[in-house]
């Protein structure tokens, strides 16, 4: 790349115009510039690395709506009791101080793709030579029947960052004794596949401390769900008959919700709650739909690189994107964004590229001192990411190592959120 | 006679692992170490803070080596690690070994 660079600038004298066409900021001597939109995993951590690997070389801007981001990893340890919600969240000093990234906090409200210009909500545009999209998933109000924007505060959903998961928790230890909590989980796919198999763990705890004889039930879309065989044996160990998974085979389809009456209608029956968590169905973040990246729900990428299909100067991170085995992660998208922040400063600045390597691990709280965990590693295959290895806990595992993998955990916590916000 | 031969005896084995602790930095390239850390400053804090992760910043680069080597060859057993250490070449494992030699220890 350096030396395609130095070329075209030799021959910069007689092409000027075609050479400031194509790198126009190189050729004007101005700092290449990346805008990233949204400053959760995926964007934090890319805004991060081609801000500290470039060492000042390319401008970077992060449009991230709000000044603290409260992860969703951990937000079921927080309902759980095992958290604090103050300790899940993380402000972008961080990124501005020790990095130089300019970080706005306001709404992206389109991108101008020809332009190259993200306008934002208060009228303000930020240019880019390239664009990182790492908006996470808006909700689809229409997948279930009856649902709609206004239910968030009766059924929440806390499936994004943000206060949601207060009420939840305040709804679940608000519940009359021996109440019934219903979970209504999302279809496939979705961000973080065994979310909401672990929050309904951490829902048990809770209960089992104050409120022994409530029930929860699920009424899963899926007919399976990841870590299942774990999830359910320590179900039995721990809160034994007070979790019911109905599959979609036995209750037929949830056919209305009502967040009135509490009720959710099914063919097998009318469950009534004294407290539910309602996820529906998810598309990539509504920026990436209104920047043209988008085919039916999400983004597909480039395996190797991690540039949107629909345009070589978009760059689509974590949940938004269609990244195949890598499940939507807090990690995956942490991974795919040090592969997209190392070739972004290729382009940029002529730098090594080194090939694609992804990876991913999600750890998930059963009960105390329960933990379980599936991980991957991935490359870059021609059409999609493939997986190069993976691994998942035993069912016979010993409390030792059930315990020492909650401990990693909060090791992962810590080494995430650093790596995302310092 | 029994002195001399154990003075041999250490000779040898010091020179065994010396030779074998530059074959496990050999072609080691910190641009490239710092690239892949990338993958492992996800779990083990930048930092250096050890939450229920160990600290790797500041390992000694051949101890670094030999322990990668030993999750290769299952000599040392954690999943996460094996799946990492899996797919690590000799040369990419030396190259972590010395980028995180260069970082600065535990806080
Ligand atoms: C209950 C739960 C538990 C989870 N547990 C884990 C776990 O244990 N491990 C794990 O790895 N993952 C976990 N996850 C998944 C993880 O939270 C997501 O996969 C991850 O956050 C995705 O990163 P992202 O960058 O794609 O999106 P996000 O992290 O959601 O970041 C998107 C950001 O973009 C901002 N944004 C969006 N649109 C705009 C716009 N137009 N303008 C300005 N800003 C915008 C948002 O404010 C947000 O901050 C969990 C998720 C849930 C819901």
């Amino acid at each position: 790349m350096v030396t395609k660079f130095s070329r075209r600038q030799f021959t910069g004298g007689i092409l000027a115009g075609t050479t400031a066409l194509a790198m126009p900021s190189l050729a004007f001597g101005a700092r290449p510039r990346v805008a990233v939109i949204g400053g959760g995993a995926g964007g934090a951590t890319a805004a991060k690395y081609i801000a500290k690997d470039s060492k000042g070389a390319i401008d970077v801007t992060l449009i991230e709506a709000s000044k603290r981001y409260y992860t969703c990893f951990y937000s079921n340890l927080y309902l759980g009791g095992f958290r604090s919600y103050a300790s899940i969240g993380h402000n972008y000093y961080g990124l501005s101080v020790n990095r130089g990234v300019n970080v706005v906090h306001e709404w992206a409200n389109s991108v101008d793709t020809a332009a190259k210009v993200v306008n934002l909500g208060h009228g303000g545009q930020v240019k880019y030579d390239r664009l990182v999209l790492s908006p996470g998933i808006s909700l689809k109000y229409d997948s279930l029947p009856g649902y709609s924007p206004e239910m968030h505060s009766r059924m929440p959903h806390a499936w994004t960052s943000g206060t949601q998961v207060q009420l939840l928790r305040s709804k679940v230890l608000n519940m009359k004794k021996g109440g019934t909590f219903v979970m209504v989980p999302p279809p496939n796919p979705y961000r973080c596949p065994p979310g909401p198999y672990e929050r309904v763990s951490m829902i048990a705890h809770l209960l089992k401390e104050r409120n022994p004889t409530a029930k929860i039930i699920i009424l899963d879309p899926k007919p399976k769900f990841s870590k299942q065989g774990l999830f359910m044996a320590g179900w039995e160990k721990h809160y034994p008959g007070m979790i019911d998974w109905i599959d979609p085979d036995t209750h037929g389809g949830i056919k209305s919700i009502n967040a009135t009456s509490m009720e959710i209608e099914t063919d097998l029956d009318t469950f009534k709650a004294d407290a539910a968590s309602v996820v529906p169905a998810q598309h990539a973040g509504s920026i990436a739909m209104a920047a043209g990246v988008t085919d039916g729900d999400w983004c597909p990428i480039n395996p190797a690189n991690m540039t949107a299909k629909a345009d070589p100067n978009i760059y689509v991170l974590g949940d938004a994107s269609v990244a195949s085995s890598m499940p939507k992660s807090g990690f995956s998208a942490n991974s795919q964004a040090k592969v997209a922040a190392n070739h972004i400063r290729g382009e940029l600045t002529g730098s090594r590229v080194y090939e694609a390597r992804y990876a991913n691990t999600c750890w998930s709280l059963v009960a105390t001192d329960d933990g379980i965990k599936v991980g991957a590693n991935y490359s870059a295959g021609p059409e999609k990411i493939d997986v190069v290895s993976k691994f998942v806990s035993q069912g016979d595992e010993s409390a030792d190592v059930r315990k020492a993998t909650y401990q990693e955990s909060i090791g992962w916590y810590e080494g995430i959120t650093t790596d995302m916000f310092s | 006679m029994r002195n001399l031969w154990t003075v041999f005896f250490f000779a040898t084995i010091l020179c065994l692992s010396h030779a074998r602790a530059d074959n496990l930095l050999d072609g080691a390239d910190l641009g490239y170490g710092e690239y892949l850390s990338g993958e492992c400053v996800t779990c083990h804090s930048k930092d250096g803070v050890d939450k229920g992760i160990p600290v790797i910043n500041g390992l000694d680069a051949e101890v670094f080596a030999s322990i990668m080597h030993a999750y290769k060859t299952g000599d040392m057993d954690h999943p996460v690690m094996m799946m990492v250490a899996s797919r690590l070449d000799a040369e990419q494992i030396a190259s972590l070994a010395v980028y995180f030699a260069a970082m600065p220890g535990t806080n």
